[in-house]
């Protein structure tokens, strides 16, 4: 984990999401352990509106802008993916998360 | 249409006028032109009629010349004058106009036999005195319904289920697996229902009952093995069997209207009808507030193209939560979509504007391909060809165009498609619907799950495919399964004739005669779905009939607002009641703690996506469906809301 900048470290991105999908997607089935490397949506946690739900939570959450090519099982396909992913944009300049405006591309 | 009711006794110990009367009491709304009554030791047959055909003369139970064999029906023979005058030249001598009297006289010349013969929508019980037996038989697709149940040797039957819980013999209990088949296929699939011991005669089927044993057989079957080559004529004999199939179903002696929704089929049934009516056709339509369901447009322009008197039902922004209680009432089934309550609303207007008698386009899109869904199949098949390809997935995104944007991006939305199942699997083209439905049992509670125990809904539609069923095309399979999970127990029931009888309204599906049916699914699939162009021969006739707005332009599914209708605006004071923690406890199949999830989600405008918004009405709809039959007897309250004697007043009992 990267000490030197300001963004969020990656373990803090894995469990603010996971808080947001247990509260967001998976409220009806409350025992369900989802892992850090679970399949989001090949499990049926999320479907395809879900996965725009997500995006506006992690764009709003940490500041950062992620466009439609992004939107990928490699990048979002497990709590891991995200917080690699959410971490590398956030760090990729070494000042913490982008400032773009929020858009989904 | 009418609706009709009766018991048959396995002993000889009579049945009681006032029970039929409780019975009838319960459909009254089938057929509020008329009541009739027949009672004996065994038998006790009551009809409620909607005067349609031989409005003086058609009264029932219809009974032979000599009373053995006797008849109430519900529906419409529509070749009943070739019948009749086939059976005339055979020596049978008819005392009315009406097409009942060709049912009479047909089983006494050809007793089961009679029913290939028939072209229409019926379902009818007739007392054969002669062999002690009584006969149920149902039209091929199931446009109208039969319910029965069995209870200590005596068998309770009629056109919906609430007349026979009206009986006060039949128990008022939920079936696990019938609402689990709600929660997959949209509707329990006969004979299944969502009712412990109450059954549905399946389309296609008759049943005979005789000494408290009850035998059912199927007298069709359709054959979707669809043929190499389109024949030359294709065009004209589709021209004469539309025409034909029209025609037919514009004999009544009242006037018959059209439902216009914009689209193909029904534009070319209303075209069709105004070319042979001898009045001034009357079209209805539903309009939306919401511009992304509306078809107003298209709906006006093929209005003033024929030149009729069009009527809108217009859906803002309470009507649906409004009647939303009574539409289930009339269903008799949860429901997964609001989509029947515009037509519950039409339907009063229709009646309202003095129309009885509408064609519906209905059917087309199951024998034509209409549906998204074929079209699905298809993709699905050849982006599973080349699975490493990234182009193909996105003819997902022009397929569901219609679709908002946001919900359809990044290759998440495309592995939804490519990941439900392989094409070995018999209901591959069902797959991606199947799984989204499923997602309402993530809401069950956990004692109504382990009350399900091993049931597997699909598993038992797999067992259930007929024999030659993987020698169809994958569309042909598609098709069949369409036909079997939703256009029979959902588009025709819960969304078609229960919501035109809640007032007293026949809806008439042309696209459903047979005759048509067996020509459409044995043209090639590339005659119907040419490319990713749907319903292609069907344009092509239509193309110089229709206005090119209409003959040009894709399917649009029919669309109502659901969650949007309970949490857009002033939430309606039972959404409140029937959602609340305690409430869905008491019910018990749904998990509060859920539920109460789910409704955060929706009144704080989160819940968009196609599950939730299934999973709410759902949920609404079975609360509001367990209350309204299972909280209270039923016959207590048919007993309180007009008073039978009231209703039976005019009653005619026979014998």
């Amino acid at each position: 984990m990267d000490q030197q900048t300001t963004g969020p470290a990656q373990s803090e991105i894995v469990d603010r999401t996971r808080a947001y999908v247990r509260e967001n997607f998976l409220y009806m089935r409350p025992d369900w352990k989802l892992g850090d490397e679970d399949p989001l949506l090949g499990s049926g946690v999320i479907d395809s509106i879900g996965v725009i739900e997500l995006v506006e939570f992690l764009q709003d959450a940490f500041q950062l802008a992620i466009a439609e090519e992004e939107i990928t099982e490699r990048n979002l396909g497990t709590l891991g993916a995200i917080g690699r992913f959410v971490y590398q944009k956030c760090h990729a300049n070494g000042s913490g998360g982008s400032l773009r405006p929020r858009q989904v591309a | 249409m009418c609706g009709l009711a009766g018991v048959a006794r396995a002993r000889p110990q009579g049945v009681s006028a006032e029970l039929l009367e409780r019975m009838a009491t319960a459909i009254r709304h089938r057929g509020p032109d008329g009541f009739g009554l027949h009672a004996d030791d065994r038998i006790g047959l009551a009809h409620v009629r909607l005067s349609v055909i031989d409005v003086a003369g058609g009264a029932q139970p219809m009974a032979n010349e000599d009373g053995d064999v006797r008849v109430i029906y519900n529906g419409e023979i529509y070749n009943y004058l070739e019948l009749r005058h086939e059976l005339q030249l055979r020596g049978h001598v008819f005392r009315t106009r009406s097409d009942t009297e060709v049912l009479v006289h047909g089983y006494e010349q050809w007793g089961e036999g009679l029913l290939e013969r028939l072209n229409g929508q019926f379902a009818f019980a007739l007392h054969d005195r002669r062999t002690a037996s009584l006969f149920l038989a149902r039209d091929r697709f199931g446009i109208l319904p039969l319910y029965y149940a069995e209870r200590g040797g005596d068998l309770y039957f009629a056109s919906e289920i609430k007349a026979l819980f009206a009986s006060g013999a039949v128990e008022q209990a939920l079936d696990p697996e019938g609402l689990d088949e709600v929660f997959t296929f949209w509707a329990a699939r006969p004979p299944r229902t969502p009712f412990r011991g109450i059954r549905a005669l399946e389309p296609g089927t008759w049943a005979r009952w005789r000494d408290g044993v009850l035998s059912i057989r199927r007298y069709y079957a359709l054959d979707l093995t669809a043929a190499a080559a389109e024949p030359a004529d294709a065009l004209e004999t589709l021209d004469e069997l539309l025409r034909s199939g029209v025609r037919l179903r514009m004999r009544s002696d009242v006037p018959v209207g059209g439902y216009l929704s914009g689209g193909l089929d029904s534009s070319i049934a209303c075209a069709l009808a105004a070319q042979v009516s001898p009045y001034d056709l009357r079209t209805f339509s539903v309009t939306f507030d919401d511009p992304q369901l509306d078809e107003s447009m298209f709906q006006q322009a093929v209005a003033s193209e024929l030149g009729s008197r069009h009527a809108v039902q217009r859906i803002g922004g309470g009507e649906i939560a409004r009647v939303f209680p009574d539409v289930v009432r009339h269903a008799e089934t949860p429901l997964l979509r609001t989509a029947p309550a515009p037509l519950y609303l039409l339907s009063r207007l229709t009646r309202e504007q003095g129309i009885k008698v509408v064609l519906s386009g209905e059917g087309s899109d199951e024998v034509f391909l209409g549906y998204d869904l074929f079209k699905e199949t298809l993709v699905r098949l050849f982006c599973l060809r080349q699975p490493d390809s990234r182009r193909r997935p996105r003819l997902f995104d022009r397929l569901y165009g219609y679709l908002p944007p946001q919900t359809r991006k990044g290759d998440f939305w495309r592995r939804f498609f490519l990941d439900a199942g392989s094409p070995d699997d018999p209901l591959f083209s069902h797959l991606p619907r199947f799984r989204l439905t499923t997602r309402i049992r993530d809401f069950y509670s956990d004692r109504f799950r382990a009350g399900l125990g091993a049931f597997d809904a699909l598993g038992e539609l797999r067992q259930s495919l007929p024999t030659g069923f993987m020698g169809w095309s994958p569309l042909g399979r598609a098709a069949y399964l369409e036909i079997v999970t939703l256009l029979s127990p959902y588009l025709l029931a819960a969304q078609g004739d229960r919501m035109a009888m809640a007032h007293g309204v026949e809806a008439r599906v042309p696209f459903l005669d047979h005759r048509l049916v067996e020509f459409a699914v044995g043209l090639p699939d590339r005659s119907r779905l040419c490319g990713l162009r749907e319903k292609a021969i069907l344009r092509r006739w239509a193309e110089g009939t229709l206005p090119r707005a209409i003959t040009g332009r894709p399917k649009q599914p029919y669309r109502a607002p659901d969650v949007p209708a309970f949490f857009g605006g002033p939430e309606p004071e039972y959404v409140g009641e029937l959602l609340d923690p305690a409430s869905v406890r008491r019910t018990g199949i749904f998990n509060p703690d859920a539920v109460a999830g789910l409704v955060r989600r929706c009144r704080a405008g989160l819940a968009t996506g196609v599950g939730e918004n299934q999973a709410l009405v759902a949920i609404l709809s079975t609360q509001l469906w367990h209350r309204e039959f299972l909280d209270a007897p039923a016959r207590a309250r048919a007993a309180a809301s007009s008073g039978t004697r009231q209703a039976a007043a005019g009653a005619s009992i026979a014998a």
